[in-house]
């Protein structure tokens, strides 16, 4: 995993759908070098004047784009993945949500063959403020250049807990949304070893919700990496009905698999400390860094 | 998408999977001749998609007609997790030595689909002894695949034939119709090592029904989910009397907490889904108020790329209406401040955090 800088060439797939060319301007707006689209059949077209082609391997070969941040619908989203893992593509950022979870395996198992990473689907994508770089729809005035790794299952709840360490004085390294299905293309464990590890942020932020089990799997991993940093964690759907999907994918709870208390107490255990509101996140990590 | 067990087991027969004799029966009256034509003793089943159907008395095992009414009646009216059944299956009893356990299931965290076979079912897949789970290709599994899982499991040699049968259609099934889960528990052993599926569990990825039009019109539909689902909402009733709105899955959860927290019953979850813009919350608000049971409405927006301003507009549109019930909103974010006037003089009431609005909206105040 390589975290994009500033002026890095940007790739936005469906530059011409009607959340590619306003997310493309937004992502312009804040700063990010989003240097070609593709849009298959649109070849010749710009938006926001980015020059657009058809196919993504024209796209990488004339922009030098090694990262690319997808809008395609559902149904052609493995088809435009692979279009642009098999083009070089290095980080697939996929904003699109509804992809069959068979779908999703298959940009997994691609993704790792050829060395590249996905973040994604069904999530907002990633920014890193200091490099003002936003591949994703995040709203750019909640976030701020600091050094808190952020990482998230959930969309807007990214925005709201990123507003409140604005607020409170603590800017983000990076912030990530892994996407709110039940396959992620990069899980939370993957980003727990790489923001770790990552020099600028001196503490990190995971926030998750009932289904699955990997806040389980991420505690487990905290316990045996050892890690340094602090970690506060938040965890939504503590009053969520079993058997009900709430909104996202992988946000269901069956039997006992994937209940919040199951998360909060596996996260606990592992030294994190664990918000119980939103509106708590803030002062835990101020504890947790004095 | 969740099947029903007697559309489960419609989808087993197609992939050549035994499923004992059995008839749909959709009211009391039907259950007599049903019975007639089966061989006793005849099992009486709840088509509930609740699960724990057995303990909460949703199966009874009759061997006369009479019995059957009876327990026909009885279990028609009897509710499982707040869920009634529209009909019953009436299954002939199959006649079994010992009951296994097999599945092909996603495991999410090992990102790939999985077999597992347990030698002694039970009603705890998580806690079942001696469990074999095998990580299954996405282009699926041969016969070996189904062999090594057979001798994992120590099965008699007489019943590894059957076996590598069931798990061969099994997988097939799961893989070609997009299940997250395929399951069959119990998975009875007969006397001469036949094994016949007794129940059927399957749960279809919804994200992959575009490519499955034939599971489309299997549910029949809540007025209100089927609305919702129109509109593109994420949406789930709950029965209390708040209705919960907001943008995005992960705030309107955390809201939730927040109103469990504060000792508050949600009426419901709706997600109106990033991006939403004016008609969406006239629409979504339109819903809610007229949702039985719902007196008060919590609306929680985080403005980013939904502008707040045009849920305020929104609000006043459905307001004009002259239909609402009481509103306590939390509106942040992008154009906080705008919004906030175009609500002004309104019977809506503002606050600026979610804990604000929540700690109101569950006093009634």
């Amino acid at each position: 995993m390589m975290l994009p800088k500033k002026g890095d060439a940007v790739l936005v797939q469906n530059m011409t759908g009607r959340y590619g060319r306003l997310h493309t301007r937004l992502m312009l707006d804040y700063g990010t070098n989003v240097a070609a689209g593709a849009a298959p059949g649109k070849g010749g077209q710009s938006v926001e004047g980015v020059p657009v082609y058809s196919t993504v391997q024209e796209a990488v070969d004339r922009s030098g784009a090694r990262v690319s941040v997808c809008f395609v619908p559902a149904e052609f989203t493995l088809a435009a993945g692979m279009e642009a893992l098999n083009a070089g593509i290095k980080l697939l950022v996929i904003i699109t949500e509804h992809v069959p979870i068979r779908d999703e395996l298959r940009l997994v198992e691609l993704a790792q063959k050829s060395g590249a990473s996905i973040v994604g689907p069904n999530c907002p994508g990633l920014i890193v403020p200091s490099q003002q770089v936003k591949l994703g729809i995040m709203p750019a005035p909640s976030f701020s250049p600091g050094n808190v790794a952020l990482f998230s299952r959930s969309g807007t709840l990214t925005y709201e807990i990123a507003g409140q360490l604005t607020a409170a004085g603590f800017g983000q390294a990076v912030a990530v949304g892994i996407g709110g299905d039940p396959i992620n293309g990069s899980t939370p464990v993957e980003w727990m070893d790489f923001v770790q590890n990552m020099d600028e942020s001196r503490a990190v932020v995971a926030v998750g919700e009932i289904g699955g089990d990997a806040e389980e799997r991420l505690a487990k991993h905290i316990e045996k990496s050892g890690y340094r940093k602090p970690i506060v964690a938040y965890i939504a759907g503590r009053h969520a009905p079993k058997e009900k999907k709430m909104g996202h994918a992988g946000a269901i709870i069956y039997g006992n698999y994937g209940t919040a208390d199951s998360k909060i107490s596996a996260l606990t255990a592992a030294g994190v400390r664990v918000a119980k509101t939103p509106a708590e996140v803030p002062g835990l990590l101020r504890a947790a860094l004095s | 998408m969740r099947l029903f067990e007697y559309q489960a087991k419609d989808l087993f027969k197609q992939y050549g999977l035994p499923v004992p004799r059995s008839i749909l029966v959709n009211d009391v009256d039907g259950i007599r001749g049903a019975f007639a034509s089966l061989k006793p003793p005849v099992a009486v089943k709840s088509q509930v998609l609740a699960g724990g159907r057995g303990k909460a008395g949703g199966i009874a095992l009759v061997d006369d007609p009479t019995q059957a009414e009876r327990e026909a009646r009885r279990i028609f009216s009897l509710a499982i997790g707040g869920e009634k059944p529209n009909s019953l299956l009436l299954e002939e009893a199959y006649p079994h030595e010992k009951e296994m356990y097999l599945s092909v299931t996603l495991d999410r965290g090992d990102r790939a689909f999985v077999a597992i076979a347990a030698a002694a079912g039970g009603v705890d897949v998580e806690s079942m002894a001696g469990k074999v789970i095998r990580k299954i290709p996405l282009d699926g599994i041969d016969s070996a695949f189904a062999i090594e899982v057979a001798t994992l499991l120590k099965l008699p040699p007489i019943e590894v034939a059957p076996f590598v049968s069931i798990l061969l259609s099994l997988e097939r099934m799961a893989r070609e119709r997009e299940c997250e889960l395929a399951e069959i528990n119990p998975l009875a052993v007969g006397k001469d090592g036949f094994l016949m599926p007794l129940d059927a569990k399957v749960i279809i990825d919804d994200n992959a029904l575009f490519r499955h039009p034939e599971f489309a019109k299997l549910h029949p539909e809540d007025e209100f989910e089927g609305e919702a689902s129109r509109q593109g909402f994420a949406f789930v009733r709950l029965g209390g009397d708040i209705a919960v709105v907001g943008n995005g899955a992960g705030l309107v959860l955390s809201t939730l907490d927040l109103v469990g927290d504060a000792g508050g019953n949600p009426a419901c979850f709706l997600d109106l889904g990033g991006g939403a813009q004016q008609e969406r919350i006239e629409a979504a608000l339109r819903l809610v108020n007229r949702l039985p049971g719902v007196d008060r409405i919590l609306v929680n927006i985080y403005g980013g790329i939904t502008r707040t301003t045009d849920v305020a507009a929104g609000i006043n549109t459905v307001l004009a209406e002259g239909i609402v019930k009481p509103i306590y909103a939390r509106v942040s974010g992008a154009e906080e401040e705008e919004a906030r006037k175009l609500l002004a003089g309104t019977p809506v009431r503002m606050y600026r955090t979610a804990p604000e609005a929540v700690e109101a909206v569950v006093k009634g105040q």
